[in-house]
């Protein structure tokens, strides 16, 4: 098991290192003045003062001087200066990760809920109308833009119910009760666009389960349908599925970044949008360091939940680097 | 290679919003840049099927005129997507070794960047219009095609005919071009599928934040923004755009589904 | 004596293009408390389906379409679901073909008997942890206080097939079912398994129903042989009467048919011509008559019910006569 993973943390970091640095190059390399465009078009520079400017940024040095300046930096906690705000990126970033982390663990707790239970009651009776029902919804909610999801539940539970307020945040530590009330309809939004594929996922994982000997093993002794269920099909599927939660949590943070702007919750995401606006790079730079270090960390962090869970996959995935 | 041609209710789809949308100068009733065609925010009526908004502009015009744009930026972003994807994934199934492994661990790369993040990044950088758009998302959605088409050249190459193809002293690159690309083509077809309904929510993802197609000019995601500004004012504006957005993806998700499952069925027959 | 299991015209179908059609066919039999049975057949006579049946494990589109089972006098298709599953794993239980993957891979071995254990009484962890230490030791588990924590990953095929045995024993069974449990192990293991059952069998009570397609194995291991043929049961009697003095002309050609290193590698191998009929195109009158060769008009008129002939039961309708002429022996 420790072999496995000092070999992932390498993989992982190789692709950490090849995705930052394509943020970093596309932001150079793509045609568009970032300084011209930051200050506007509205604005007459002169050349002198645009030169001033890139100078400060430090735009005008070699590419790769710049990259290596910028990840040094980043590796002592220093993501530089918003260019528009002047203010640290990394204070900035700091002050608003924590609205990203509820609202993402809100999402992936609620995702588990909701697929847990329309998962097997899929299989209960394969290909019966409760399944077939369920892939529908399944079908209907990949196709459906997770704003749009937003939208309705804004247009349903604050605007005609008034139950809840659609805009805004407030921190657990002022006030849990509102700021629970804000989170409900952003984090099942965030839930209701990843629960379709975890459900298809599990289902598909579960089915394969069911059908297998040692189910029929457990059937022969005499073993509840549920505790059949919960005790041994339901284990067995979790260990593929757990690599694809990695997966579908980043596939999540895509949404959590457009429920936060229509949400009005101030985290990293809108954070990034904000500075996509504004062209400012240094925090389009600074949040997607942080964004995709998070992901790799998390699909990380389930693989080695993975290992937990499955025992074969702790002596197997050694062995395999044997071979 | 052939198909089980039967008639599929997804495909219609696709090509009727398809040809309805690319259509638009044709059955578009008003202007959609007209401003005061109508009332203000007239609901849904026989003069105007979809309404008007803000400006007096017709909604439905509006939308035949944005799912054209939508549809348009789609199609270019999955043929981009489909060509530099089957590229990258051919070169590296060809050549295997060293180019295989940085071409990749590149696309692994990408893919460990959440889409929306990077459209933002190439946005800022680039600017949106409807000629970069369309190579935004494009590139977005190559690394799955790569990998798609990388595993399906390695397969085809290592399989008995172009083994023995190889052996009668056929050169690879022509062997690729007459042999290798006929089939896996269907799989493309799957993928290309998949790839736009990816594409249009993209795309409306993008227009809705604001960083996709700019006002006048309105595509989908733009329209679905301006009526989620004016949520307050009416509750019907967004349900329109959203609708149609909704059953188009689903429509291409459905149809690459479809293909998938009766390749997948041809094959467990043969 | 009496009868651990009575099984009564029971008949199995499966959906296919012509509608149902009968896998298992009318097929009856009793198996006295204590007796080893062996079920021989070819691949798809419906020999495993008789035994899934017995545990109620038939699912659909599999269906059971008629007849009775009694276990211990007790009807037993009529039961409830409820309630016959206090009686599956517990008076009837079944071991199965392939040991590497019949028991669960992420649960540890000690906890898939335990599990079993206290599902047929009401114990606690400690004492079932205890009953399953010595069920281990009993099946022939070396170390059992240790190996009841292995995963199955950790254990050969022998020994799995030992877990699944300890299982199977985990309640009070009176009938315990073997579907091909030998067949995926090598011979000396086979072996090994074999004289474990046996053994075991003997010290409880227990009657055995061992299904198999290896006549070798069924002669060493049973009283009692029955043969089935396409679906249904064509003879039933003693080791010795079928081995030395078959009876029914699928039984007589199926036991020429067998190779072992004293046939004469010059002749031919006898086969019997032709193929077993598939369920959906079976002949009328006795199943076996094409290929038969003492097929008479009679035989494709009418099918030929199980009559005693010579001590054991066959369906033949020429079973006597043929005796008589010398051509079966």
């Amino acid at each position: 098991m420790g072999r496995y993973l000092l070999r992932r943390a390498l993989s992982s970091s190789i692709v950490l290192a090849t995705s930052l640095i394509l943020v970093f190059l596309s932001i150079r390399i793509l045609p568009g003045d970032p300084v011209l465009a930051r200050l506007g078009a509205a604005t007459k520079v002169t050349p002198e003062a645009l030169e001033a400017l890139r100078e400060e940024a430090g735009l005008d040095r070699p590419l790769l001087a710049q990259l290596f300046s910028w990840l040094s930096d980043a590796l002592r906690g220093d993501l530089g200066v918003s260019y528009i705000s002047q203010f640290p990126v990394t204070q900035l970033i700091g002050e608003r990760l924590p609205v990203t982390f509820e609202l993402t663990f809100f999402i992936i707790v609620l995702s588990c809920i909701f697929a847990l239970i329309l998962a097997p009651l899929s299989i209960l009776k394969p290909g019966g109308i409760l399944d077939r029902f369920i892939g529908t919804m399944t079908s209907i909610g990949l196709s459906i833009p997770g704003f749009v999801v937003g939208i309705i539940f804004i247009l349903i539970f604050s605007l005609t119910l008034q139950w809840l307020p659609s805009l805004g945040f407030v921190p657990i530590k002022e006030n849990i009760g509102q700021n629970l009330q804000l989170m409900i309809m952003p984090s099942i939004t965030g839930a209701l666009t990843a629960t379709p594929y975890l459900v298809r996922y599990l289902r598909a994982s579960m089915l394969e389960i069911k059908q297998s000997s040692f189910i029929r093993t457990a059937e022969g002794k005499g073993l509840s349908d549920s505790r059949i269920m919960f005790r041994h099909i339901l284990p067995n599927s979790l260990v593929p599925t757990l690599t694809m939660l990695g997966l579908i949590v980043g596939y999540t943070l895509s949404g959590v970044i457009i429920i936060e702007y229509m949400f009005g919750l101030p985290g990293i995401g809108s954070l990034a949008i904000e500075g996509a606006f504004k062209r400012d790079y240094a925090i389009i730079q600074g949040v997607s360091l942080v964004i995709i270090s998070l992901f790799i960390l998390t699909t990380l962090c389930f693989d080695i939940l993975c290992g937990l869970v499955d025992p074969r996959l702790r002596v197997a995935k050694d062995r395999q680097n044997e071979i | 290679m052939r198909f089980k041609k039967r008639f599929s209710i997804s495909g219609f789809i696709v090509l009727a919003i398809v040809g309805i949308t690319l259509s638009a100068p044709l059955l578009s009733p008003y202007d959609p840049y007209g401003i005061d065609v109508g009332e203000p925010f007239l609901g849904p009526s026989w003069t105007h099927l979809m309404g008007t908004d803000d400006l007096g502009r017709d909604l439905f015009s509006r939308i035949l005129y944005g799912g054209r744009i939508t549809v348009l930026i789609a199609i270019a972003a999955t043929i981009v997507a489909l060509v530099i994807g089957t590229l990258w994934g051919m070169v590296a199934g060809v050549q295997r070794g060293w180019v295989d492994e940085i071409l990749m661990r590149t696309a692994d790369a990408t893919m460990a960047i959440p889409q929306i993040l990077f459209a933002l990044v190439c946005v800022s950088a680039v600017g949106s219009s409807v000629i970069s758009l369309p190579i935004i998302v494009g590139l977005l959605l190559s690394p799955t095609t790569a990998r798609m088409a990388r595993t399906a050249v390695v397969v085809e190459l290592a399989s008995d005919y172009v083994v023995a193809a190889r052996a009668t002293g056929l050169k690879k690159s022509r062997l690729i071009m007459t042999e290798v690309l006929p089939n896996i083509a269907p799989q493309l077809l799957v993928q290309l599928s998949i790839n736009a309904a990816a594409a249009v929510m993209m795309e409306a993802s993008l227009s809705f934040i604001g960083l996709g197609i700019q006002p006048p000019d309105a595509s989908w995601g733009t329209l679905m923004l301006q009526g989620y500004g004016n949520l307050w004012n009416t509750n019907w504006y967004v349900f329109f755009p959203a609708l149609v957005v909704t059953v188009t993806i689903l429509a291409f998700n459905s149809y690459g589904e479809r293909i998938r499952v009766s390749l997948d069925s041809r094959k467990s027959s043969t | 004596m009496k009868n651990s299991l009575i099984v009564k015209n029971l008949s199995i179908s499966v959906p296919s293009a012509k509608g149902r059609v009968a896998v298992v066919d009318n097929v009856s039999f009793e198996i006295p408390a204590g007796k080893k049975i062996g079920m021989v057949g070819e691949s798809g006579s419906g020999k495993s389906l008789t035994a899934y049946a017995l545990m109620r494990l038939i699912k659909d589109p599999v269906s059971i379409d008629g007849g009775e089972i009694f276990l211990d006098g007790r009807e037993i298709l009529g039961l409830s679901s409820k309630e016959f599953r206090l009686l599956r794993g517990n008076e009837i239980s079944m071991i199965y073909q392939d040991p590497m993957s019949a028991l669960n891979p992420i649960m540890r071995v000690g906890q898939q008997i335990i599990e079993s254990i206290q599902l047929h009484s009401p114990v606690s962890k400690s004492v079932a942890r205890k009953t399953a230490i010595d069920l281990l030791a009993s099946v022939g588990i070396p170390e059992p206080e240790s190996r009841i924590d292995s995963y199955p990953f950790e254990m050969s095929g022998g020994m799995l097939q030992r877990i699944v045995i300890a299982i199977a024993l985990s309640g009070e069974p009176k009938v315990l079912i073997a579907d091909e449990a030998t067949t995926a192990l090598d011979v000396t293991t086979q072996d090994r398994v074999l004289t474990l059952i046996d053994k075991l069998a003997a010290e409880r009570g227990l009657s055995v129903l061992l299904i198999t397609h290896d006549l070798g194995v069924a002669a060493q291991f049973s009283d009692d042989i029955m043969v089935m043929y396409a679906g249904k049961l064509v003879e039933n009697g003693s080791v010795d009467q079928i081995f030395s003095n078959p009876a029914h002309p699928y039984t007589k050609a199926l036991l020429d048919s067998r190779c072992d290193y004293t046939i004469d590698v010059n002749k031919p191998i006898r086969s019997i011509a032709g193929q077993p009929p598939r369920p959906d195109n079976r002949p009328s009158g006795c199943v076996f008559s094409p290929r038969c060769a003492h097929a008479e008009p009679r035989c494709s008129a009418s099918v030929p019910p199980l009559t005693s002939s010579q001590g054991r039961l066959t369906a033949c309708f020429r079973a006597d006569e043929l005796f008589q002429v010398g051509a079966v022996n």
